[in-house]
């Protein structure tokens, strides 16, 4: 299921500091901040090497998480799957 | 169900195969039926998904497995209640995600850790507490053991609240929208972004730390 494109803006805000940038990390990477947030969050960043670290590990969590992967299902788990729903259904 | 004279099932049904649209319209109509062959083709094509989407919020196989056996006895024990106002798949996700969710729910609490630990601190003034914030996005492609860290991610997913770990499996596993989710877990785009941020920070705080750095 692909991620589709926000609607609904987040209403401007102050990116004076750290923190305010911060909590602004998610709308940023969905593209929800409108255009004055989102330069004066980029304008923090260009002053801030804290929080350009901080964005970078942030998504780097965001590749990791999505990088997990898993085995198919065990070819014996199927079977026995289909022996339970064999004595439970009909 | 899936009786075992029915061996001879077309390779389109066996799972490895396409299914078209009209080919699963037809399929569920006679599952609605009772027809057993066609709840078999279903099971075939979807078991390895099902699979696939519950280990993701369980973590393991064997709760993965009571998952998927729960979500093929609702879809047959009510594959009327499918409408077909959204996609089969959509539908079989929810069953998916509710039956997970429910699993999860009945684990002993003590797995549950505090996140404020692995929140990101600031001093007074709204900057960093803990200066300079060490970017070591660089420095984990310099280990070999990149399987450690997918087990970190892992550890710190099962940590967890059930309804935070749902939104992070559903937003960075499944990319599904934050409307998408909210549809899914039955609450506000405004919780799904603050528990996603939540999340998102403790497993960010949990690999840091585990660099050997300040999560905060």
């Amino acid at each position: 299921m692909a991620k589709k494109a926000q609607v609904g803006r987040v209403n401007s805000k102050k990116v004076d500091t750290c923190k305010q940038a911060t909590s602004l990390i998610l709308d940023h990477l969905t593209g929800e901040l409108d255009s004055k947030t989102a330069r004066l969050f980029e304008e923090h960043l260009m002053i801030c090497p804290d929080c350009v670290a901080f964005l970078n590990s942030y998504k780097e969590t965001i590749k990791f998480t999505r990088s997990l992967s898993y085995e198919d299902i065990p070819s014996e788990m199927k079977k026995r799957i289909r022996r339970f729903l064999r004595d439970n259904i009909g | 169900m899936i009786s075992r004279s029915h061996k001879r099932q077309s390779k389109s049904l066996s799972g490895k195969g396409q299914l078209s649209g009209e080919d699963e319209r037809l399929l569920i109509q006679r599952v609605k039926a009772g027809d057993q062959k066609a709840f078999e083709a279903i099971f075939n094509h979807y078991v390895s998904r099902v699979y696939r989407q519950a280990f993701k919020f369980v973590g393991n196989e064997a709760d993965a497995e009571d998952v998927v056996q729960e979500v093929f006895l609702l879809v047959y024990r009510k594959a009327n209640s499918f409408l077909g106002k959204s996609e089969f798949s959509t539908w079989l996700y929810r069953l998916t995600a509710n039956a997970a969710l429910t699993k999860l729910r009945q684990r002993k609490k003590e797995k549950e850790v505090s996140l404020d630990e692995y929140m990101p601190k600031f001093r007074k003034d709204g900057h960093h507490l803990v200066r300079p914030v060490v970017d070591w996005t660089q420095d984990i492609y310099k280990h070999v053991a990149m399987k450690e860290f997918h087990q970190i991610i892992q550890q710190a997913m099962d940590q967890l609240s059930p309804m935070d770990k749902a939104v992070v499996v559903m937003s960075d596993m499944e990319e599904m929208s934050n409307p998408e989710i909210s549809n899914n877990l039955g609450i506000t785009v405004q919780a799904v972004k603050a528990r996603l941020h939540r999340a998102r920070l403790f497993l960010r705080g949990r690999l840091t730390n585990h660099l050997g750095y300040s999560p905060t």
